[in-house]
This record gives structure tokens, C-alpha cells and sequence, in this order.
């Protein structure tokens, strides 16, 4: 099925953003596969020749592109797809355990889809939020921080049950009220606002 | 000589009275993202001196300030703005690096998610100064909500007229754009960068021409990282010398600092450079919470540091860190505890690299991508053989220097530093078929 059709304001939008060129064009592959991808959990190959023909390029070239990504999924994923970064400090927090619980927990390998379609799972590399490893990207939605076992328990039985998902907004940094704290939890320094350029 | 004559001391650490954050003052205030917040505290200052001073004073201050690209290469920034053609008739671009991959490095996603007004300040100032007129963020695709409030940033900054056509009434036109990554490591090497944004492979591009000659669609670009256009933002706000009366005497400004790895507080700090590893480890990040070995002081392309007196006490700056034998990078630290498997820390990168590595020169592809970490993956495996360390060197030495981007080389950082500062571990798996270290059940109930 054709995902665009139907949807030409969306579409001028992605392309208003880049130049009125051939290249310019071109440059909208990656929001259009993002697009089709959202909404559907994969691209499907129709759904890539439909791209390749927006912008003016061929099937071969699109899949081309889409491969050099660890993103783009051609095959559907889980309702609910699960990035495990396995990363350094992630790895040194307990990604490793972390991807075993879920293989368990869920019956799954990396690349299939549990039987209920709510689950797949995916390991990834640095994911850039080493502060509050180990860490999972759920899905296009956003991060799940801090992960501990009885976490990770709790948000499946949650997405189970049919809950929506809820990303974690930490911020790992030790500022209060506009300013850093030592180690002592003591401020130090001074507030923006009152920032002014020291005289010489 | 009268006292006054004598210059200040430069501000070297973030418990000197005289050092105030600035690039991170406002993560953690709430609401700190909407334009009410930013403009309450002062912002859009910076933009409104660049256009009284002029864009060549902007250059001018850029390049006094010292500033050096925060990205990890430490180009200075000035000098790379001076290198746009100034009057050639074409289309400039600005392409802001959002697409923060290193592993250990996470201050750009707060900085766009907490403070996404500051980057585009920088951007916008930057644009005025190199005659572009349109701009790019490329953010990296798991960076949800970051692009999220990027996107809600640009849209308050149109409407207030701090972007589109004549910004604040300077006849200066400018306009930004996100363009999304999709998961890729060599996307942060500016011309895969271009690449990526072009809708190619993002393969890198061959230098020269250099960005500022043939950039984004063949015009002249200049890229920098999210740290170095929020910096900007600082720099023009409050001027060269203040800037430079932090740091030390090649490396000026602040920075922000990661930090991770089993500490009693992982995160990120905002530091003069030249503070050093310990003010950084202990007196921010609260000191290990477990016996450490090694220090990876910049991200993980950096060669890895032993956790003796003389690193920790070595200030972070370009030189000091170069003199170590390792590079200040991102300013990313990863610390490795005592008990994790260095072989197994150094695999965990190696395949990184391996998986990222885009294919299109030999030594990487095959180098690293293929043979590299298969070596690991025996090893790890305690299926190593005695000369098996040896022929990882002798591999080495026909992949460092050798490739067409850096990635090859940013992988060889951590392979033969854990060699030269951890043999016997290497020895001692290959003997016995296992790691004198356990690595399991690092996992938090």
C-alpha cells in the first residue's frame, strides 16, 4: 500500500526543507523513510520503490542507503522495539545481563518478534547516555535510564498490560538552581543571570 | 612593576572563586528550554553585540578567544570560520554536528534537550559571520527528544524573529533546518556528515576540498559541534577575555566534561580546562565507588590511561593529555574498574568500530571489520593462542595511518594502549583460557 498518497502537506513539508534541486530532493530520503517507518515499524519494499520514486532515485539505491543504518528495519518489528545499548560503560553497568534477562524474560532473539507482536529486541552500539547506563532506546519514542531488574520488570509488565510508554527525561547533572554542586553538594560558582565578564 | 600589570592567573579549576559555568547554568532549571526562560536569563544577547560589532569582529573575537573545536579534533574554531570565502556570491551553509556517537559522550543531548536556545544563538551568530544564510542540525536519530526540542526552539525563534528574514532588524537573513540521522557512528566525520544529509551512503568524502571550498551540495560549509556553537553563544556574549582568562596557555575556555563508569555520581560537569583528572573524579564526580585501572579520558577513540597519581594529577587540556599519550577527545571518561577483563573492555570497543566501520577503504573494512575483531572475539572466547598479541600489533601497524577516515585509527586508540599498559591480562587469558576477572552480574537488582 501506498503510504503518501494521502498525505501531500506532509510530504511538502519534508521537501520545503531542503533545496528546490536534484540533490536538494534527494536529501529528503532519510525523513520519508523515517516517516513510513514510524507509523508502520518497518518499510515494507513497496513502500521503498513509492521513496525512491519521490525522490527521483531508484529501489537499489534507496535499500543501499537504508542498509548503511542501524535504524531502518525491513522486516517488522515488535510493537514495542527494544534497543539494548551494549556499549562500554553500558556494558560495565550490565548490559550484557541486561540483554540475557530480556532473550529470557521475553522467548526472543535478537531479530524476531514475540508471538503476541509486542516485542523485539535489538542490540545496539553507544546509544549516548554512558551517565545512566545501562540504558534501552524504546521503540522511536525515547530512553529508559538507570535500568535495573525489578525496572525492567515493571516496564514489561506495564507495556504488557497496554500501557503507553514513557520515556525518562534524566538529566545526570549536578546543578541546582542554575548552579554546580562539588562533591560536597555545596554551589558553587555563580547563577546565569548574574553572570557578568570579569574585569581586568 | 605595578601590581596591575601583572595578568590574573588563569581560572584552571571549578572550585576557583572566579569560575562560573555557562554552558550548563541553566540545564536543571525548570522549563529552562522555552524561549521565555533563555530570554529571561539574558539570551539572544550574544546575537544582538554580534550584529552591533559586525561580522568580521566576530571572527576576530572568535579567533582571540582560542576557542578549539569541542567535537574532539580541538581545530581552533576561529581559524575554521576565517576559512569561508567571504565574498564569492554563493550560498553558504552552517552544519551544526548533533550527531554525537563517541561512546562516553552525552553533554550534546542535554544541551539540545535542556538548552536548545544557546546552540541556535551560536549557530545564528556563526551563520552572520560567515555570510550563510541557511543552517542544518543534524541530530542524531535516537536523540528523540532532543530533535523534539530543537524542532519546538526553531519554531519559537521564527516567530519572535530571531530566524527567517531580516533577524532583529540587522537586514540579515538565516534559517535552520533538522535533518535527523538514522544510527551511525561515521556520521559524526563531517563529509560523511554531508553525505548523510545529501541522502547518499554516508561514506566519507576525500579532503581537499575541504568543507568551507565544497560543502553540502558543492557549496562552501563549515560544521561544528554542539559544545563549540553553544561556546560561541558565550564567547560574543561576554567577550574573548573572559573567555580566555579560563584554561591554560594553548588550551582556553571551559568545557564540559562526561564522566562514566562506576562513580558515586556518572554525568557531566563543566570544567576550565586544566582542571584536573582528580578535581574532576573526585571532588564532581564523587570518587569511584570500586577499585579503578583505567582511565579513558576522552571517548572511547582515546588510548586508555592507568590510574596512577601522576594522571590523576595531570591537568585536562589538549597538551597536557597529548603528553600522557592520549588525547582529550570529547572529554568523554570512561573508567574501568579493577575487576572487568581489560581483553573484554578493549573487544567491547574493537567490535564498536567494527560494526560502525562504513567499508569503503580496505584497512578499516578488512583491517578492522573483519580481521581485528575476530581476533578479539577468540580471545574473549579464551581461545587465543601464545603470539596472537603480536600479530594484533603486526596488524596494527598495517592499519594505523593507513585508512581513508579516522575511524580506523580512533580504533587502534584503545587496542594498543591496553596492550602496552595490560599485557600481563592478555598473557594470563591466552594461558589459561579464561580472564583472571569475572564480569558478570554487574547488573542492579
Amino acid at each position: 500500500m501506498l503510504y503518501f498518497t494521502d498525505k501531500q502537506t506532509q510530504l511538502a513539508d519534508i521537501f520545503s526543507r531542503y533545496p528546490h534541486t536534484e540533490q536538494g530532493r534527494r536529501s529528503a530520503l532519510m525523513p520519508l523513510l523515517r516517516e513510513v517507518q514510524n507509523a508502520l515499524g518497518h518499510v515494507p519494499e513497496e513502500n521503498i520503490a513509492e521513496i525512491a520514486a519521490l525522490i527521483g532515485s531508484t529501489a537499489t539505491e534507496v535499500k543501499s542507503v537504508m542498509s548503511f543504518y542501524s535504524t531502518y528495519h525491513t522486516t517488522p518489528t515488535g510493537k514495542w522495539h527494544l534497543q539494548v545499548c551494549a556499549t562500554l560503560s553500558c556494558a560495565i553497568a550490565g548490559s550484557d545481563e541486561l540483554w540475557d534477562y530480556l532473550v529470557d524474560e521475553l522467548g526472543i532473539g535478537a531479530g524476531e518478534v514475540t508471538p503476541d507482536g509486542l516485542f523485539s529486541i535489538q542490540k545496539v552500539e553507544c546509544l549516548g547516555s554512558c551517565g545512566t547506563a545501562p540504558m534501552i532506546q524504546v521503540s522511536d519514542v525515547g530512553f529508559s535510564e538507570c535500568i535495573t531488574r525489578r525496572k525492567m520488570r515493571t516496564q514489561l509488565e506495564q507495556l504488557r498490560a497496554g500501557a503507553n510508554y514513557l520515556p525518562d527525561t534524566v538529566v545526570p547533572v549536578f546543578i541546582q538552581d542554575g548552579q554546580q554542586l562539588n562533591a560536597l553538594e555545596q554551589k558553587i560558582g555563580g547563577k546565569y543571570s548574574e553572570l557578568e565578564p570579569l574585569k581586568f | 612593576m605595578p601590581d596591575t600589570l601583572i595578568p590574573p592567573k588563569p581560572i584552571t579549576s571549578a572550585l576557583d572563586s572566579r569560575f562560573k559555568p555557562s554552558l550548563y547554568a541553566r540545564v536543571g532549571i525548570p522549563n529552562s528550554f522555552s524561549l521565555e526562560s533563555y530570554q529571561a536569563g539574558g539570551g539572544y544577547q550574544a546575537l544582538r553585540r554580534a550584529f552591533a560589532i559586525g561580522n568580521d569582529a566576530v571572527i576576530d573575537e572568535m579567533k582571540k578567544s582560542g576557542l578549539r573545536g569541542r567535537g574532539g579534533a580541538g581545530f581552533p574554531t576561529g581559524l575554521k570560520w576565517s576559512f569561508m570565502p567571504l565574498k564569492d556570491g554563493k550560498q553558504h551553509y552552517v552544519i551544526c554536528n548533533a550527531d554525537e556517537s563517541e561512546p562516553g559522550s552525552f553533554k550534546d543531548r542535554y544541551l539540545m534537550t535542556e538548552d536548545p536556545h544557546q546552540m541556535l544563538e551560536g549557530m545564528i551568530i556563526a551563520g552572520f559571520a560567515m555570510r550563510a544564510s541557511m543552517g542544518y542540525i543534524y541530530i542524531r536519530g535516537e536523540y528523540v527528544l532532543a530533535a523534539e526540542r530543537v524542532w519546538a526552539a526553531i519554531h519559537d525563534a521564527r516567530v519572535a524573529g530571531l530566524l527567517g528574514k531580516n533577524i532583529l532588524g540587522s537586514g540579515f537573513d538565516f534559517d535552520l533546518q533538522v535533518h535527523r540521522g538514522a544510527g551511525a557512528y561515521i556520521c559524526g566525520e563531517e563529509t560523511a556528515l554531508m553525505n548523510s544529509l545529501e541522502g547518499l551512503r554516508a561514506n566519507p568524502r576525500l579532503k581537499p576540498p575541504f568543507p568551507a571550498q565544497a560543502g553540502i551540495y558543492g557549496l562552501p560549509t563549515t560544521i561544528n559541534n554542539v559544545e563549540s556553537f553553544c561556546a560561541a553563544t558565550q564567547i560574543i556574549r561576554y567577550g574573548w577575555e573572559w573567555y580566555s582568562s579560563m584554561g591554560t596557555e594553548k588550551s582556553k575556555g571551559n568545557k564540559l566534561f562526561q564522566i562514566s563508569g562506576p562513580v558515586q555520581r556518572p554525568g557531566v560537569f563543566e570544567l576550565p580546562l586544566g582542571a584536573t583528572f582528580r578535581e574532576m573524579i573526585f571532588d564532581f564526580a564523587g570518587g569511584p565507588l570500586e577499585p579503578i585501572k583505567a582511565i579513558i579520558p576522552g571517548g572511547s577513540s582515546t588510548p586508555m590511561m592507568p590510574w596512577t597519581d601522576t594522571v590523576l594529577d595531570a591537568p585536562m587540556d589538549y597538551e597536557s593529555i597529548t603528553a600522557q599519550g592520549s588525547m582529550l577527545g570529547t572529554g568523554g571518561l570512561i573508567l574501568i574498574p579493577q575487576n572487568y577483563c581489560i581483553v573484554n573492555a578493549t573487544w567491547n570497543l574493537v567490535r564498536f568500530y567494527a560494526h560502525e566501520s562504513c567499508g569503503k577503504c580496505t584497512p578499516c573494512r578488512e583491517g578492522i571489520g573483519g580481521w581485528m575483531v575476530k581476533m578479539y572475539e577468540k580471545l574473549v572466547r579464551g581461545q587465543g593462542k601464545p603470539g596472537d598479541v603480536e600479530l594484533i600489533l603486526d596488524m596494527s601497524d598495517n592499519i594505523g595511518g593507513k585508512s581513508f577516515c579516522a575511524l580506523a585509527d580512533a580504533c587502534l586508540g584503545p587496542v594498543l594502549s591496553s596492550i602496552k599498559l595490560f599485557r600481563s591480562e592478555y598473557d594470563y587469558l591466552i594461558a589459561n583460557g579464561k580472564s583472571q576477572y569475572g564480569g558478570s552480574s554487574r547488573w542492579a537488582d
